[in-house]
């Protein structure tokens, strides 16, 4: 179940990586990289939808992938941390370890 | 205008999830099909919203649709868990990410 859930983050992590590059894409070979890097993640995504329920999945993948852009964003460019964004960063961890949580008291051994 | 495309690249994106649902059930092209087809909508609509609209809101709200709408369907088509606290932690996800959005 763990290894399902490494999997969400691993597409979530990448998705920051193509978010990031739709914004700065301009030409051929860099959008064909972004185009690559999405696929790249649906594909860890269905990986994922065999043991997790979807929407589960799709929301902590959202999650993930703005969190990340914004904190991604904040480290290059410098932008002073709000604490508007530090607060909604944290209810996006306290909803996605709940939900990794919900999930594991259904486990049945292979955690 | 604007507003309409946004909403329908936010329907758009519910059809994504439908199609990720029937990917993981059943990995034959048409649900492929669906699913690439519904996300590749999604985001044509959504350029066409930004044009106007600024990119923060957009996103908030194409981000919004999608995942309230994908949670529901996936309760009430796909019979996903109706548990009260798996309900109320994706709303905080998704409260964070639309707050996240529109203070970008």
């Amino acid at each position: 179940m763990t290894k399902y859930w490494l999997l969400v983050l691993l597409a979530g992590l990448i998705e920051i990586g193509w978010a990031m590059g739709l914004k700065y894409a301009h030409t051929i070979p860099f959008w064909i990289g972004v185009i690559a890097l999405i696929v790249l993640s649906f594909y860890i995504l269905i990986i994922a939808t065999n043991k997790l329920p979807v929407s589960t999945v799709y929301a902590v993948f959202t999650g993930i992938g703005t969190a990340g852009t914004v904190i991604v964003e904040t480290l290059l460019f410098n932008e002073p941390f709000s604490m508007t964004k530090i607060s909604f960063i944290l209810l996006l961890l306290v909803g996605v370890i709940g939900l990794k949580m919900l999930s594991s008291e259904k486990e049945t051994g292979d955690a | 205008m604007a507003w309409v495309y946004l909403i329908l690249a936010g329907l758009f994106e519910v059809g994504g999830v439908i199609g990720m649902n029937k990917v993981a059930q059943r990995k034959n092209l048409s649900s492929f099909a669906i699913l690439f087809g519904a996300f590749a909508c999604s985001f044509t609509f959504l350029a066409l919203a930004m044009k106007t609209l600024p990119m923060g809101v957009s996103y908030a709200v194409w981000t919004g649709i999608g995942t309230v709408g994908g949670t529901l369907v996936g309760m009430f088509l796909y019979n996903e868990s109706k548990d009260w606290k798996r309900v109320l932690f994706i709303s905080f996800i998704i409260i964070a990410v639309v707050g996240l959005k529109i203070t970008q």
